[in-house]
């Protein structure tokens, strides 16, 4: 069981949710987000209440896109780029996961 | 040159659509369904727009549709209405209203649709290629390059003189 730095408030549900976010490589931070504020963050992201917010307000402008009278958002995750690293954002049992990753530029090598 | 259309826009009107059919309905009936919002005797007979020509009648229409919508604060006839009838008024007023303020604050905002059951898997796959970020921001560079370029092509005056003879 890894130790969690940041506002972890302990309990097993919370540490289930960051546990398989932890494990994502390259990533340089975390934050699981509820309607009622950040439930967990990590790594750059720790305490880092003010993106978010920022990354609330956009998840909830790009789930009211809609395909042609579709009843879901047509998408699964959305990735904030920017110029070396990257928020990826899901949204899953009414909260919001973002990591945030390493943005590799290179093309991948192939051997 | 043809007139087809003569839009005549009033400054003063706002419309918004509602969402809520009722909210046209008065909030408390009407005591006296006999009285007569405005002074003037052209509306006392006609409830209904007569048939006259096409455009007489649509200018009627527009017309009564306007009166019943308008409130005429100058009215001569004004009902003088007594202190207590005031109050009466008031207080069904405030009781209805606060009525309607208690059902409008129980709304909330909507909640967020489920995008996945696989958070972290979603989240560990793949980044986007930046061969296609690149691609997507190049066609980004050139709509937004077509857009600056939409002109207005003036062929003629929009307002001519007519010669009258």
């Amino acid at each position: 069981m890894g130790l969690l730095i940041g506002n972890n408030k302990g309990n097993m549900t919370t540490s289930a949710l960051t546990q398989g976010l932890e494990r994502i490589p390259d990533q340089l931070g975390y934050l699981v987000i509820s309607e009622d504020g950040v439930l967990a963050s990590a790594g750059e992201l720790e305490n880092d209440e003010h993106t978010a917010g920022v990354i609330m307000q956009m998840v909830r402008t790009a789930c009211r896109f809609r395909q042609q009278g579709a009843a879901e958002p047509p998408f699964k995750r959305m990735s904030v780029m920017l110029e070396d690293y990257v928020y990826t954002v899901t949204v899953s049992g009414q909260k919001v996961f973002v990591v945030k990753r390493q943005n590799n530029k290179r093309e991948p090598v192939m051997v | 040159m043809v007139i087809e259309d003569v839009v005549i826009v009033c400054e003063c009107d706002t419309y918004v659509v509602p969402q809520d059919p009722d909210v046209y309905k008065p909030l408390i009936p009407h005591p006296n369904p006999d009285s007569k919002p405005l002074n003037s005797t052209e509306w006392s007979s006609a409830s209904v727009p007569s048939a006259r020509t096409d455009e007489q009648a649509l200018l009627t229409s527009i017309l009564f549709k306007t009166a019943l919508n308008i409130i005429d604060v100058s009215a001569a006839d004004s009902q003088g209405m007594e202190q207590h009838e005031y109050m009466d008024k008031a207080r069904q007023y405030s009781t209805k209203l606060a009525l309607l303020s208690n059902s409008l604050s129980q709304k909330k905002p909507l909640p967020l649709p489920s995008l996945t059951s696989q958070p972290h898997q979603v989240l560990a796959s793949d980044l986007v290629p930046y061969s296609d970020v690149q691609q997507v921001s190049k066609i980004a560079a050139y709509a937004y390059s077509a857009i600056s370029q939409i002109k207005v092509d003036a062929k003629e005056e929009l307002v001519v003189q007519f010669a009258i003879p």
